[in-house]
């Protein structure tokens, strides 16, 4: 039933507003992301009145907001690929050992699920960020921390009907240790289900980040995450409208894209799974 | 009076939208109804505690519009004046016994009667209390009372205190609250609405969202406000704050600076306290000598060089556009007014040969220092912090890191918020270069004190044998000349230290909506930098 | 079933004392309220004061048991930075407006996504279909700090039509409540449109077609009426992102709900408050999900046993 056709568009969009400029910052921004022109302060794009120099503009230090979103890029994918590795085999990890090993190890497990859904990450961002002062890893910390239960909760639901059927058995009877029946019977199942929700999470992170960032607890200034350009330029909504606008769409297709791919691949791969 | 234009069409670039959305907005019946005239919106940055027990606060006054202290300002000089519920003072020769005379038409709101000496002894011991967390408090404490009769009282003083008017007007940390409602309400009394006498009287508090004060009618002062009703919001989101002005939700905004020319340019008005509310400067961590808990030689500012170089490594021109639209003064010294004690009218004269814009010489400098190989650690952090009334702070970090890359310096940004940064400073750790601010610009000797010697323990930046004998010498001073002359040598001596990164002084300025609000006169004087607020003239009906 | 619920309950507990530890931990780790009380000039002699006025020279272990203690019996302290009331004192007074918008944000996530989540079912590949996923999809692309205050500008400086932000009538609450309940529009639709999918592939609405039953009665009777199941026991989930994502919300529109105070108590270290909040915000979660799960295992027996 699944669509099989490669979703073109989203792809496209994914590579020109994400990965591409994310490989290729260096090479086709036009200026230092860093570097201020205080006499070209707040200029306007190239087709709002403003010159070529700065295609899209500057901000209030006169930096180039095309050569600090292309930067930005770099950041978003460093941030959701690093934390979306990290994040998903954590709770992968957790949820195949309590699927698998049930009991005390399941019963606790499913505790830590509990409390990290139950307490508010972005207070506990919050807190973070004043106890080790906003950093890289704070935020990849609190993104781990996002994401982890989720996983976790997935997979030990489907390892736990996955280990009652005949393969697993058979393999048991074969004599297999526990953990080849893991990796080599129960990990490929799963793996579909990993993936997906690794997609699909994706664009959450990329959210977050933003969040954090205006919260004052994301990636520190100056570096040009893309959350931190959209809060810093949300103020001048009336005369610098390009600050904030040019950054904002790029979060917008970026994370569209990546829903939109990630709705694809579960429909291919696993359209079971109601995860949001 | 400050006075603006009256404008006629503004905000061109939503003419458009409104004139579309007004039918509809007609036809869905939920447009918000036009505030009445007399009714007057105040947006502002929170406070930093929301409470009427004004000495359970750092002194972050909110209640300005209701409570009165002993002594007022002049609207336009902000000089100590007798405008509030004292008619006359005096002092004897060493500066400790101050006697105050009060008005005997002084009376509280409702009907908690006129103001004796007794309801000044009941507010100097809440004041002075146990739970009091107020800034300054040293300059109020340790006095005793001595009530002449019911209009009449000294403080006796422990010491010389010549700036003792300070803790009455401009800091003002000492409010008149009325003894009788205490007695009759206790301190739920207070919690809901405290009688005052001020030209408003409070009604409501609403948490995390504003205070209400009423006009009242035939105010004991004899004049009473234009405006009935004071609806103080705090909002703390500049991008909403601004559009609460221009959707015509509040008269008066308090804008960061950034943000004033999107309201100009939609025709409102920016006014300014009369006089200079704020100094800000960035502060070297730590300049101590040998001994001093603290002290850290690995710092690379403990060379004076590096610290002329990150001075002249500033183009403060440009800072002043960037930081504040142009209107703001270049600061000269961290502490120095012209109005104030041992004003050196002559480091102003030498300011640009000293500290003026010149990145050639700062490389110059660096290159004698050794920079960076002859540094440990030559790496400079910069700490990027908000505070409630200083939104330029991140962008003064950014700017100074602009700058400092420039002439070679290395740095680094560390956000922090303004509770760490004070952690850090208090553990004497503070091995960073951090913004400050002097607000309301307190009396010179007590600045100096306060901030470039022991007497500041633990959040001091200056501590050497030369800066300790001439505080304790301007200390122990109650020749006002003789104060004068050292509190000069001791600006000399900082200025020449360079001791820290002298930025600004500033007004304080909101954003005002022409066709509601004429004007509104106040000096700056106060720690939240607005006052006289019966003084607020809106557009009559 | 009673056996079911009381283990379900008794887990709740012991995560719930968890937190306890969890919220003290790290509300002293944020470093001491007296770093934010005391103003910058304030005195040694000030510092040690106010340390031992709130009882901070006392050791960690001996904090806890008295927090612990209290807490039990609902009383978490006195507020630190709203002087003069109880920190649950302050969360049950702003807890309502949090509530409140929150109900709204709920209500209108579920008024645009079940009909939307069904209609982009029924009609699967059609154009209906992609325009439903491309605007549910939308709303859970943009940040929901941005896509406030582009609701201000478009609909309250532009247009005129509401309030920009504060606190008032419904008039007041339709823009957080749209900002909140973008996200959650998009994932509801989701999991509403997915659910259809595979009910309406059931034999059992397959032989209610064959019956003759009406379009509609296919769709809402038959098919709705068993899928609307998943996204009931998503409600434990959307009820704690709604007051997770009121924290930013309010936030930008000036709303004194729960989650304004929360980020407010954070930056003041106002422990009890902090303390207070973060575990009502803990309690209403956990509630929730034993709430559903019960639901559920009622519903669907098989989950009691499993």
């Amino acid at each position: 039933m699944a669509s099989s056709r490669l979703p073109v568009i989203p792809l496209a969009l994914l590579v020109l507003v994400l990965l591409g400029p994310a490989l290729l910052a260096d090479l086709i921004a036009p200026h230092d992301p860093y570097q201020s022109h205080l006499r070209n302060r707040l200029q306007p794009p190239v087709f709002a009145g403003g010159g070529w120099e700065f295609i899209l503009g500057t901000d209030r230090l006169g930096r180039c907001i095309l050569s600090r979103i292309l930067h930005g890029a770099r950041y978003a994918v460093a941030i959701s690929a690093v934390g979306i590795v990290l994040g998903a085999a954590l709770g992968s990890a957790l949820g195949l050992l309590a699927g698998y090993a049930r009991g005390w190890t399941d019963a606790v497990v499913m505790r830590l699920v509990d409390i990290s859904f139950a307490l508010p990450s972005v207070l506990l961002a919050l807190a973070l960020a004043v106890v080790f002062g906003p950093s890289f890893s704070a935020v990849l910390a609190v993104i781990v921390f996002v994401l982890w239960a989720s996983f976790a909760r997935q997979v030990r639901g489907e390892v736990l009907s996955l280990r009652e059927r005949d393969f697993v058995a058979r393999a048991r009877v074969a004599g297999a240790s526990h953990l080849r029946i893991l990796s080599r019977h129960i990990l490929p199942n799963v793996a579909n289900t990993i993936t997906v929700m690794a997609t699909l999470q994706l664009g959450v992170i990329i959210l977050l980040e933003a969040t954090l960032s205006f919260l004052g607890i994301g990636v520190p200034r100056p570096t040009p995450t893309w959350g931190l350009l959209v809060a810093d330029g949300r103020q001048f909504v009336v005369s610098a409208w390009w600050i904030s606008f040019f950054p904002g769409l790029a979060i917008l297709l970026s994370v569209l894209s990546i829903n939109l791919l990630g709705d694809w691949l579960r429909d291919r791969l696993d359209p079971r799974l109601q995860q949001v | 009076m400050t006075r603006i234009s009256t404008s006629t069409e503004r905000n061109p670039s939503f003419r458009w939208l409104r004139a579309g959305g007004l039918a509809a907005a007609l036809a869905l019946g939920i447009a918000a109804p036009p505030a009445e005239a007399r009714d007057v919106t105040i947006v502002l940055d929170p406070p930093s505690a929301e409470t009427n027990r004004f000495w359970e606060t750092s002194g972050d006054n909110n209640l300005g519009p209701a409570m009165q202290t002993l002594l007022g300002n002049d609207p336009v000089t902000g000089e100590i004046d007798t405008s509030t519920v004292a008619h006359t003072w005096e002092v004897n020769e060493d500066f400790t016994s101050w006697t105050f005379h009060l008005r005997p038409e002084a009376e509280f709101h409702g009907d908690w009667g006129p103001v004796t000496t007794a309801d000044i002894v009941h507010s100097y011991q809440l004041h002075t209390s146990n739970d009091s967390i107020l800034t300054g408090l040293t300059l109020l404490r340790g006095a005793e009372l001595e009530v002449l009769d019911d209009h009449t009282l000294t403080f006796h003083l422990p010491e010389p205190r010549p700036n003792f008017l300070f803790a009455h007007a401009g800091r003002g940390i000492m409010l008149i609250y009325s003894k009788a409602q205490y007695e009759a309400e206790g301190i739920e009394g207070y919690d809901a609405a405290p009688a005052g006498t001020g030209h408003f009287r409070l009604t409501e508090r609403r948490i995390g969202e504003g205070v209400t004060f009423e006009a009242v009618e035939d105010h004991w002062s004899g004049e009473t406000s234009a405006v009935s009703t004071l609806d103080i919001r705090y909002v703390a989101e500049p991008a909403t704050k601004l559009a609460m002005l221009l959707a015509g939700e509040a008269d008066i905004v308090a804008l960061p600076r950034e943000l004033q020319s999107e309201a100009t340019e939609a025709d409102y008005a920016i006014l300014s306290s009369t006089n200079a509310a704020m100094q800000t400067a960035f502060m070297f961590g730590n300049i101590y000598e040998e001994g001093v808990e603290g002290y850290n030689p690995e710092l690379p500012w403990m060379d004076i060089r590096l610290r002329e170089a990150m001075n002249r490594a500033i183009d403060r021109d440009v800072l002043m556009e960037v930081l504040y639209d142009g209107r703001a003064e270049k600061l000269v010294r961290f502490m120095m007014d012209p109005r104030g004690e041992g004003y050196a009218p002559e480091l102003a004269e030498r300011f640009d040969e000293d500290y003026g814009y010149d990145p050639e010489r700062a490389r110059e400098l660096l290159g004698e220092a050794g920079y960076p190989e002859a540094f440990a650690d030559p790496v400079i952090p910069i700490i990027s912090t908000t505070l409630g009334g200083n939104p330029e702070f991140p962008v003064l970090a950014e700017l100074l890191q602009v700058f400092f890359d420039e002439v070679g310096l290395q740095t680094e940004i560390r956000e922090m918020d303004w509770g760490t940064l004070g952690g850090m400073s208090r553990a004497r750790t503070a091995f960073v270069l951090r913004p400050m601010r002097n607000a309301p610009i307190r009396p010179s000797v007590q600045g100096l004190s306060i901030f470039y010697s022991s007497a500041g323990n633990p959040i001091n930046f200056v501590e050497t044998a030369q800066m300790e004998e001439l505080a304790t010498a301007m200390n122990a001073s109650i020749d006002p000349e003789e104060r004068g002359e050292i509190a000069r040598d001791a600006f000399t001596y900082l200025y020449e230290l360079y001791a820290d990164i002298p930025v600004a002084s500033v007004g304080y300025e909101v954003a005002v909506d022409p066709d509601t609000i004429v004007g509104w006169t106040y000096p700056g004087a106060t720690a939240i930098g607005l006052s006289h607020w019966h003084l607020i003239e809106p557009v009559a009906e | 079933m009673t056996r079911f619920a009381l283990l379900r309950l008794v887990q709740s507990l012991v995560s719930l004392f968890a937190i306890t530890v969890i919220v003290f931990g790290l509300s002293h780790a944020t470093g001491s309220p007296i770093d934010t009380m005391l103003p910058d000039d304030a005195t040694t002699e000030q510092i040690a004061a106010l340390s031992r006025n709130l009882g901070l020279d006392e050791p960690l272990w001996r904090q806890y048991l008295v927090f612990l203690g209290n807490a039990l019996q609902g009383d978490f302290g006195m507020s630190l930075k709203w002087r003069g009331q109880s920190a649950m004192g302050v969360v049950l007074d702003r807890l309502p407006a949090t509530l409140r918008l929150g109900g709204l944000a709920l209500l209108i996530s579920i008024a645009v996504a079940i009909p939307a989540g069904v209609v982009s079912a029924v009609r699967r590949g059609t154009w209906a279909d992609h325009l439903v996923r491309g605007f549910a999809l939308f709303g859970q692309s943009i940040p929901a700090f941005w896509l406030g205050i582009v609701l201000i500008w478009i609909f309250a400086v532009g247009l005129g039509w509401l309030p920009t932000s504060g606190h008032g009538g419904l008039a007041h609450m339709i823009l957080p409540a749209i900002s909140i309940a973008a996200f959650q529009i998009a994932a509801l639709t989701r999991l509403t449109r997915s659910a259809m999918l595979e009910v309406l592939d059931t034999e059992y609405v397959k032989l209610a077609r064959i019956k003759g039953a009406s379009e509609t009665a296919v769709v809402w009777r038959h098919a709705f009426a068993n899928a609307a199941i998943v996204p009931l026991t998503y409600f434990g989930v959307l009820a704690g992102s709604v007051l997770t994502g009121s924290i930013v919300v309010e936030t930008v529109f000036g709303w004194p709900g729960a989650g304004w105070l929360a980020i407010e108590a954070i930056r003041a270290r106002d422990f009890p408050v902090i303390q207070a909040v973060v575990m009502f915000f803990a309690l209403a979660f956990l509630l929730a999900n034993v709430l559903v799960d019960l639901l559920y295992a009622w519903v669907d027996p098989r989950v009691r046993h499993g």
